[in-house]
């Protein structure tokens, strides 16, 4: 009764990669001669191209935001019968089924200026027939990854969401923030339960059987990331397990166990993370070298633990290895633990650290290592060079570099700066901007709370909302013992600009609470505005400070002068407390404290 | 040592109960003599009262909100010894005791230190702060303390930031209402009902964005070579500054030209005899062109005239300087003839002579451009029946001329051959209405047509 034809993309005037703004009609629609079928925008003008035929579309081959030129296939068309479509009646005939004048939910505004950007040096479309089909592909499940994909979802965006791994949740879950705080809360129960003993309860010296304590941890990995695989599925979010890369502005090749998938998308949210730095003078091949991902194995206990690098991810390891037993050495290239913070800040960590690890080595660093059978043989170079220098494991945590440069980037178009960060505006949109950017490979700080906020973003301006990054401040916690957190402006930050800072700092030895926990080694720090009395700035050191510190965010972000936080009525005896007071000193209203009038 | 002294609010220009916006010093600070202790606000402008002397702040009896007038006391101030605190040397002295970080050890907290003796009247900007509208993807610093200090970051809460991103407002545009300027919901729709009703864009950011919001498409790029040959070739220096002029004025100003014929038969007549009498000098229809505006303008003050910045006031000038467009080599200028009321038509023909020549020369400085009242674009000696000049601001009008043509008029008996001048007035119609601008043509083409008349 009827035959099949291709519509093909007629003589549009000799212009080449025409973007397709619009699709009108969709798979099953009735169409009739000259009607039109999808609009394409040149420099020019904007143009429909009408049907040669009259018939049902069978097949659709195009998109919003493909390429075409002339001669490219729009669709598959089962020609009406001759008979029938040259009548006059035949298109009132059947109105009901094919709603075909009214155009397919037509995109949001930001797609139609997406394809002209990348095309001066972008790939063109594959042309090959894609496996899935999507509006919005997330590349990378981690923290940023998966939050944009739900919220995306949440939004009615048709998502999918594509992971290298097996699980869902990227390295926070698997092998970052959560299993260290499992292992961190074991090492804390064992320095408490040591440190009690000079109180009178003495529990002996522990038994670690170490599988079970891998097996807890690896429990609370699998229940977050199974809460994510079901949560995923809840919101119809379509997972793809595989390596993902760009081949084009619209396509990504993902290589999955059962061969290459090609995806076409309109919007793209790359958040692909980073990876550890692997510093080349370590024999990476023995196994007794480790990352973090290494370190939270946890394969055994070493006699003698090696942490090159005394940033937050180091000085986690090292407080877990040493509560377990292990004889703990760090070295740092700095001149400080956890460069960056505050120094009064790190005193009180440096301190108890040094009472319990075998050394603490700074601006000092490691220059050759070789594995020998005795164990990883180290020399070292700087100003504080270790007495021991064979270890039974090496964990070398230097800091993390964007996985910018492994994603085909440049197929798509997006620019990557060469040490692989991806640049983006406010929105989280790359310079492709259909394309967004977020989490780890966007820039500092690499932290897992700064991803999601940024995912938000991004997923709601693919949505058609106008959200953008507009946080002012991200807290930075390091969940050593004691924990070390801060927000804002630093001392150092205000000493090097030259501004008008007051500083508002409550020892926790005037805290009840921390009295009572036998932790009064901390303080809390207030830095406010000398003009206007807004906080500014806060940091933390001691027990929970991770926690204490989102008070001073909120305060930050909320424009709240020294007597907001003083005058907030803060429950007692608590360490939260110390957030009021450090204000209170600055107003000079405490009385927790004797502060000499002054002069 | 020192004693304890009151400074009080002086002599603030008889304003009574001015608010006190701004507190610059508390308890514990040390002030110089004339540093500033507060800030108060008049109607008409913000003011700092300094300290009447050098000393250690003991009080401080007002706090922003407080409407003062003269003689109220502001703060107790023990007075420094007088040899120490005027000499700088001694106030450098004691800072650097004051910044001493004072290792304390924890159990006695340490006083809050300060840096420095006080903020030198004036909030610290940092400057260059980054717009929070679209910029294009670039590299972030992880923090930067511009973010969050108060002379920098608008004082809004994020939910309120969130808010002004939705109606498309750039939040630092937005004055706030609230406690010591904080910036709250109201305050942004209050800012985009007034940019509505002022006809202005809220729109932060986009190319353009410094003319008045105008929010355009971009300028279309096309490979012109593709289509053929093609050359390139850099615009002259002039034609950059006149073009971007020309382009801020037909955009800003809204534009209306009127269209007026004068005959000037006997005009051309009178004028080819005068210039048979001066064979030295070249008589241009311009000169009497020149004199027919000067009267136009006596007759019609406004046309004489400019607004100020604010577009809310019309100022008048009483003197009468003519630009004349000249077209150069190098492009468009506009030298001016002053006082072309006090100068009689073979003075006008010689200084015209003169500028024309200086103009081609390039030898026009600034102040041969500059203090013209109204302007004249005459391309009658080229051709055309009528155009539209643009505007010159913060000149109102313009006065193109096209080609005079011989045309036959009807004098209510017959068609007599006429000499006809197409005038174009182009006029800003935010200072002049319609019927104005045809009355004006109308007396231009009368003056014209009778010279007579320009003695009148």
């Amino acid at each position: 009764m009827a035959n099949t034809i291709e519509i093909k993309v007629p003589d549009i005037g000799g212009h080449d990669n025409v973007p397709v703004i619009e699709v009108l009609v969709k798979v099953g629609d009735k169409v009739e001669k000259e009607q039109s079928l999808i609009t394409l925008e040149s420099d020019k003008a904007t143009m429909e191209i009408p049907s040669s035929a009259a018939g049902v579309i069978k097949e659709f081959k195009l998109k919003v935001g493909d390429e075409v030129s002339e001669g490219a296939v729009i669709a598959v068309l089962e020609v009406t019968d001759g008979a029938v479509a040259a009548t006059e009646e035949a298109p009132k005939a059947a109105p009901a089924p094919a709603p075909a004048s009214q155009p397919a939910p037509s995109p949001a505004p930001a797609a139609a200026k997406a394809p002209s950007a990348p095309a001066s040096q972008a790939a063109s479309a594959s042309g090959r027939k894609a496996d899935i089909e999507c509006k919005l592909v997330v590349l990378g499940s981690g923290p940023g990854g998966y939050t944009a994909a739900f919220r995306a979802a949440d939004l009615g965006v048709d998502t999918v969401l594509v992971e290298r791994y097996a699980t869902l949740g990227g390295v926070c879950l698997n092998v970052g923030c959560i299993p260290s705080k499992a292992l961190l809360h074991a090492a804390a129960v064992i320095d408490e339960a040591d440190a009690i003993a000079a109180h009178g309860i003495t529990f002996g010296k522990p038994k670690i059987d170490l599988d079970k304590l891998r097996s807890f941890k690896t429990k609370v990995v699998g229940q977050l990331t199974g809460g994510l695989a079901s949560m995923a599925k809840q919101r119809k979010v379509r997972t793809v397990q595989g390596v993902g890369t760009f081949v084009s502005p619209n396509e990504m090749e993902v290589e999955t166990a059962e061969g290459k998938k090609l995806i076409r998308f309109e919007y793209a949210i790359i958040a692909a993370g980073s990876r550890s730095v692997k510093l080349p003078a370590f024999p990476w091949g023995d196994e007794r070298i480790v990352d973090s991902t290494g370190a939270l194995e946890l394969k055994d206990v070493p006699a003698k633990l090696l942490v090159v690098g005394g940033g937050i991810i180091g000085l986690e390891m090292a407080t877990v290895y040493s509560a377990l037993g292990s004889e703990v050495t760090v070295v740092e290239f700095m001149d400080q633990l956890i460069p960056g913070a505050d120094a009064d800040l790190i005193k009180p960590l440096a301190k108890r650290l040094g009472g319990k690890l075998k050394g603490i080595h700074l601006k000092t660093k490691v220059v050759e290592a070789k594995a020998t059978k005795k164990g990883i043989e180290v020399s070292y170079e700087g100003e504080s060079i270790p007495a021991n220098n064979v270890f039974d494991r090496v964990l070398v945590s230097v800091g993390r570099s964007p996985n910018g440069g492994n994603i085909g980037a440049d197929k798509a178009g997006v620019a990557v700066t060469d040490r692989g960060f991806i640049n983006v505006d406010t929105q989280m949109r790359t310079n492709v901007p259909h394309i967004f950017a977020i989490g780890d490979l966007v820039g500092q700080p690499m932290l897992a709370h700064k991803a999601t906020h940024e995912a938000k973003v991004a997923a709601e301006v693919v949505a058609g909302q106008k959200s953008h990054f507009d946080a002012r401040v991200i807290p930075s916690v390091a969940y050593t013992d004691p924990e070390v957190a801060w927000v804002g402006v630093t001392e150092r930050e205000a000493k090097e600009k030259g501004l008008k800072i007051g500083v508002g700092k409550f020892p926790w030895v005037a805290s009840g609470r921390a009295i009572g926990i036998d932790r009064t080694e901390g303080f809390t720090k207030l830095l406010f505005d000398e003009e206007t009395h807004r906080v500014v700035g806060g940091a933390i050191v001691g027990p929970h400070a991770g926690d204490l510190i989102s008070e001073v965010a909120l305060a930050i972000e909320m424009g709240s002068e020294a007597a907001d936080i003083g005058l907030t009525i803060h429950p007692h005896p608590t360490l939260s407390e110390s957030v009021g007071m450090a204000a209170e000193i600055y107003e000079g209203t405490i009385t927790d404290l004797y502060m000499p009038k002054r002069k | 040592m020192a004693d304890v002294k009151e400074a009080r609010v002086p002599d603030i220009g008889g304003n009574a109960d001015v608010p006190v916006i701004e507190v610059l010093i508390k308890p514990g600070d040390t002030v110089e003599k004339d540093q500033s202790l507060i800030t108060l606000e008049s109607d008409k402008a913000t003011m700092e009262v300094p300290a009447p002397f050098a000393g250690v702040v003991k009080e401080v009896k007002l706090k922003v909100g407080d409407e003062v007038s003269e003689g109220a006391l502001i703060a107790l101030i023990e007075a420094a010894d007088a040899a120490a605190a005027p000499s700088p040397a001694a106030a450098k002295a004691e800072e650097p005791a004051a910044k001493a970080p004072a290792p304390a050890p924890a159990p006695a907290p340490v006083p809050q230190v300060k840096e420095e003796p006080a903020p030198l009247g004036g909030r610290s900007v940092l400057p260059g702060n980054a717009p929070e509208g679209d910029v294009p993807p670039q590299a972030r610093p992880p923090f930067d303390a511009k973010l969050v200090m108060p002379g920098d970051a608008p004082y809004a809460t994020p939910a309120v930031r969130a808010f002004a991103r939705e109606l498309g407002v750039d939040i630092h545009q937005v004055k706030g209402s609230g406690t010591g300027g904080r910036i709250v919901r109201e305050d942004i729709t209050a800012y985009v009902k007034h940019a509505l009703a002022s006809g202005a864009r809220p729109v932060s950011g986009g190319a353009g964005a410094s003319v008045g919001g105008l929010n355009l498409l971009p300028w279309p790029k096309v490979d012109f070579a593709k289509f053929g040959e093609i050359e390139e070739k850099q615009l002259s220096r002039i034609q950059k500054i006149s073009g971007a002029n020309l382009a801020r004025n037909w955009a800003m100003i809204p534009h209306v030209t009127q269209h007026e014929d004068a005959d000037i038969t006997e005009l051309e007549a009178f004028r080819k005899k005068l210039g048979e009498e001066n064979k030295d000098l070249k008589i241009t229809p311009l000169v009497f062109q020149i004199k027919a505006v000067v009267a136009a303008l006596k007759k019609f003050p406004q046309f004489n005239a400019s607004l100020d910045e604010s577009a809310e006031k019309l100022i008048l000038k009483k003197y009468f300087h003519i630009g004349i467009a000249v077209d150069t080599p190098d492009g468009l200028v506009v030298p001016v003839i002053r006082d072309c009321d006090k100068k009689g038509l073979l003075d006008l023909a010689t200084e015209l002579g003169e500028i024309s020549k200086k103009a081609r020369d390039k030898k026009l400085g600034p102040a041969d451009m500059s203090g013209g009242c109204f302007s004249i674009s005459s391309l009658g000696g080229i051709g055309g029946t009528s155009f539209t000049p643009i505007v010159n601001a913060p000149e109102v009008a313009i006065l193109g001329v096209s080609k005079a043509q011989t045309k036959p008029v009807w004098n209510g008996k017959e068609f007599a051959p006429r000499l006809i001048l197409p005038l174009s007035l182009s006029y800003d119609h935010r200072v002049i209405d319609g019927a104005l601008a045809a009355r004006f043509a109308s007396f231009l083409a009368t003056q014209l047509g009778d010279i007579r008349r320009l003695l009148l």
